[in-house]
């Protein structure tokens, strides 16, 4: 763990619902203590009984919650977030809609105690296809569905499931692999945004499956250490509709605990500590048979790697 | 009622075309009573008493010079730093030299620390140029001083390498910086968003209170230095209305002060641009009501299109940038059009900032839909900067009734950069293409942006009727203009883009009396020279203010 506050950057062009999704997530209860930062602290609409305290430029919420407007400089809002009694455990980051979020990502994801989670980039239903081939904003638009880890199709119970799916493979030529969540107006599953808790007991995310939000969680606890190569290529063939895996194990190589986290195509590997619990988590928001599936691959990791060791390993 | 008085001079340039040359201007009560002779102006000179100010006998009277468009927060950040630069830079308090080797570069860069006494105390120099200056790096810097933090802020604002002592400076642990993959620790460079995180560092210094003030001191000294007698503070306001406010009150609202200046605000708070648009327009029309004699709320209001030129962040149309990237939007498209509407609407003059050529296709695609809901005449939209255009863009820009406020040092600076570096010969020798502007009649400005340019509106001319480039060669000769077009830009075109041409901008009965006192005729002198020509001072409201020497 290196300390640094993980930021999710929530992309997407006007009207794709980022505010919609931020209200959602401010609010919903998902026991992270989250700072929001936003461009448009006008259209942040929360229930009174949820706020504890309200300035200016911030809105503190009984949850553990943060949000905070962006008012001229990012980096001052960050640093901001640094000198708050109680850190985040994570940064949502609103794009405004016209960021290039590749660029936004180098900058928010480099600052001084901050790095990149994931992008997030929503995507209007009814109207992206159509932006997508606007002389003036299609570039942008597809630069931000390009640059995500994750994609949100959002109201898309405004179109026939036929739209659907036709917008799917045109996303898919986009962007090859990435997941794409299905979202009515912008109300996505926390999990789905934010992942599960990164120092959290496993086990316990593990009990519930499926989840009344329309997605899926699936566990695994390998029987020994693993091979990080091995595990590279098992993340590379999983299904796309796993967004999100999660897992503790130990290093084959060199006996130490591991942190692995992947958001859409991208992962990472950290130095766990060392009373973390092994064990992977997935989270989908595709059918159970595709979550079933990303499960055999990743299981299947135990016939490629020299199996030692117990079942179940405590690190102390 | 005061006293005439009647200043003779060598030459008269009026600026107005039906009465282009005179040899006497009379003056009263900051005004100018009549344009002519000694002999043609006797009748008002025997009605009323006079006196005759021979003081500009040897020199040629122009209007008072008049840039549109610059930023004098800006500028004073930039002008509290040290020069080091390739050209010749003309500052009220100080000529910086031009300095172009590697080894000169750092001698110079020695001299000035060893010049300051506190060894502790930042030094930040700007002008640095690899062309110019060879590689420049950490190394370097430390051989310098290796206790004083010292920064080297690049010629295009887009880069600074930091020596050991400034990046300890930063107070950063140095694997948040080395993990950073646009700050190269190794040679002390930041760069694109990685300069943010040297610029946060900097920024303390820079913006401490009496640093800045002493800064806006010697802008106030380069707005007089450039013979500027109008200028238009063209975005505000930078960050707070309130002490903005009260701050440009108190440093220009002084008698002493040789200028005026016209305050465009924002159409849309800066981050903020997701307003709603009835209260970004009645936050507009309330500051109508300020004002004083110096500082005018005008009927103008400023909008962005895409990002900046320096920055390379202009919006291209196809085949857009060398190397595949792209520009950026500074707001929504739809946004941009919204409040467009809602301040054409309002009969406001709209001025938009647009870098590339898709920006400013933006610009007229939305000027020809308002057109079409609402037909307005004598609009004065504008299109400001006007880094990148096409032929065609500026029949529209004619036919739709536009103006243009152009950067046109652009072409000094850049042109050759971005015919290597951006865009490629065609297109980078025609920016700013005033040639063809003037071949449609486009009423056009030029203006500095300062610190864009330098705030020397010679300078901006002597590029307009020369287009030449950093390495002295010619480029784009076509959109080169006449000298009568680029003097006009300066002068009465200026002040017609910012709504002013009934007051100020030409030499006739009934308006100011600013003029700007130059010590050759600019159509006696040949155009390679243009910049060159000395300015004695100004007279501002019927007052002199020489130039201190």
């Amino acid at each position: 763990m290196n300390g640094r506050i993980p930021i999710i950057l929530i992309s997407g062009y006007l009207g794709a619902g980022k505010t919609t999704l931020i209200n959602h997530l401010l609010a919903a209860d998902h026991g992270r203590r989250i700072a929001v930062l936003v461009n448009d602290f006008g259209a942040i609409n929360i229930d009174a009984a949820l706020i504890s305290d309200q300035t200016e430029n911030t809105i503190s919420l009984t949850n553990g919650c943060v949000c905070c407007s962006i008012t001229d400089d990012l980096g001052t809002a960050l640093d901001a977030l640094t000198l708050r009694e109680e850190l985040p455990d994570l940064v949502v980051l609103e794009a405004s809609g016209v960021a290039e979020p590749s660029r936004l990502a180098r900058h928010a994801g480099n600052w001084p105690g901050f790095e990149l989670d994931a992008i997030i980039t929503l995507l209007d239903a009814e109207t992206v296809q159509l932006r997508a081939v606007n002389k003036f904003v299609g570039q942008l638009v597809k630069s931000q569905i390009e640059a995500a880890d994750l994609l949100v199709l959002t109201k898309a119970d405004l179109v026939s499931n036929e739209t659907c799916e036709k917008l799917a493979g045109w996303i898919e030529t986009l962007a090859p692999g990435v997941s794409v969540i299905m979202a009515e107006a912008g109300k996505v599953a926390p999990e789905l945004i934010v992942g599960l808790p990164a120092r959290s007991n496993l086990s316990q995310t593990m009990k519930e499956e499926p989840h009344e939000d329309n997605f899926s969680t699936s566990h695994w606890t390998p029987p020994g250490p693993i091979r990080k190569d091995n595990l590279i290529r098992k993340l590379e063939e999983l299904p796309s509709s796993i967004h999100r895996v999660k897992g503790f194990f130990v290093d084959a190589d060199t006996g130490e605990a591991v942190l692995l986290q992947r958001v859409g195509s991208r992962f990472s590997f950290e130095d766990a500590p060392t009373k973390a619990e092994v064990g992977f988590v997935m989270i989908s928001a595709g059918s159970p048979d595709e979550l079933e599936r990303g499960m055999k691959i990743l299981s299947s990791i135990v016939d490629v790697s020299p199996l030692h060791g117990p079942s179940v390993v405590h690190f102390n | 009622m005061s006293e005439i008085t009647v200043f003779t001079a060598r030459k008269i340039r009026t600026m107005n075309p039906s009465m282009p040359e005179a040899s006497a201007v009379a003056v009263r009560d900051g005004q100018i009573i009549e344009v002519g002779t000694l002999q043609t102006m006797k009748p008002w000179l025997d009605a009323h008493p006079h006196r005759i100010d021979e003081s500009f006998v040897d020199h040629v009277l122009m209007p008072g010079f008049i840039d549109p468009h610059l930023h004098p927060s800006l500028g004073a950040v930039l002008l509290s730093c040290h020069f080091i630069t390739a050209m010749e830079w003309k500052l009220p308090d100080r000529t910086c030299a031009p300095v172009r080797s590697h080894e000169a570069y750092l001698a110079r860069l020695k001299e000035i620390d060893e010049g300051i006494e506190d060894p502790a105390e930042p030094l930040i120099t700007w002008g640095y140029h690899k062309i110019w200056h060879g590689a420049v790096d950490r190394e370097a810097i430390n051989a310098v001083s290796s206790t004083r933090p010292i920064f080297v802020w690049q010629r295009s604002f887009h880069e600074i390498i930091a020596n050991d002592a400034a990046i300890d400076w930063m107070g950063l642990d140095r694997a948040e910086l080395e993990r950073h993959p646009q700050i190269e620790l190794d040679s002390g460079r930041f760069f694109e968003t990685g300069l943010s995180i040297a610029v946060k560092a900097m920024n303390l210094y820079l913006f401490e209170p009496d640093r800045f003030k002493n800064g806006l001191e010697l802008v106030k000294k380069a707005v007089h230095y450039g013979g500027h007698t109008t200028i238009g503070e063209m975005a505000y306001p930078l960050l707070d209305d309130s002490a903005e406010w009260n701050f440009l009150g108190e440093a220009i609202e002084r008698d002493d002060v040789p200028f005026r200046m016209q305050i465009i605000p924002r159409g849309a708070l800066r981050g903020v641009w997701d307003g709603e648009i009835e209260d970004e327009v009645a936050r507009v029309e309330s500051y109508a009501s300020r004002g004083s004699h110096r500082l005018i709320f005008g009927n103008g209001v400023k909008l962005f299109t895409d990002g900046g030129f320096f920055a390379e962040l202009m919006q291209m149309q196809e085949p857009g940038f060398i190397d595949g990237h792209h520009g950026e939007w500074l707001m929504a498209p739809e946004m941009f059009e919204a409040l467009a509407r809602a301040f054409w609407n309002a009969g406001k003059r709209i001025h938009v900032h647009c870098t590339g050529d898709l920006g400013v296709e933006l610009a007229l695609d939305t000027l020809e839909m308002l057109q079409f809901e609402r037909p307005r005449v004598n609009h004065r939209f504008t299109i400001e900067h006007f880094g990148v255009s096409t032929p065609e863009q500026v029949r529209r820009i004619a036919d739709l009734g536009a103006l243009v406020s152009a950067n046109v040092y652009y072409v000094h600076e850049l042109g050759e950069a971005y015919w290597q570096h951006s865009i490629g010969y065609e297109r980078a020798s025609q920016m700013a293409r005033l040639g063809t502007l003037a071949r449609h009649n486009v009423t056009t400005a030029l203006h500095s942006d300062f610190t864009m340019a330098p705030a020397l509106p010679l300078n901006s001319a002597w590029v307009a009727v020369n287009r030449i480039a950093e390495s002295g060669a010619v480029i784009g000769p076509e959109e080169r203009i006449d000298l009568d077009a680029a003097m006009r830009a300066i002068t009465i075109d200026a002040a017609y883009v910012i709504g002013m041409e009934h007051e100020v901008g030409s030499i006739r009965a009934g308006k100011k009396a600013d003029f700007t006192v130059l010590e050759a005729d600019p159509w006696e002198t040949p155009v390679e020279n243009l910049k060159d020509i000395p300015i004695w001072g100004t007279v501002f409201e019927g007052q002199p203010f020489p130039i201190a020497k």
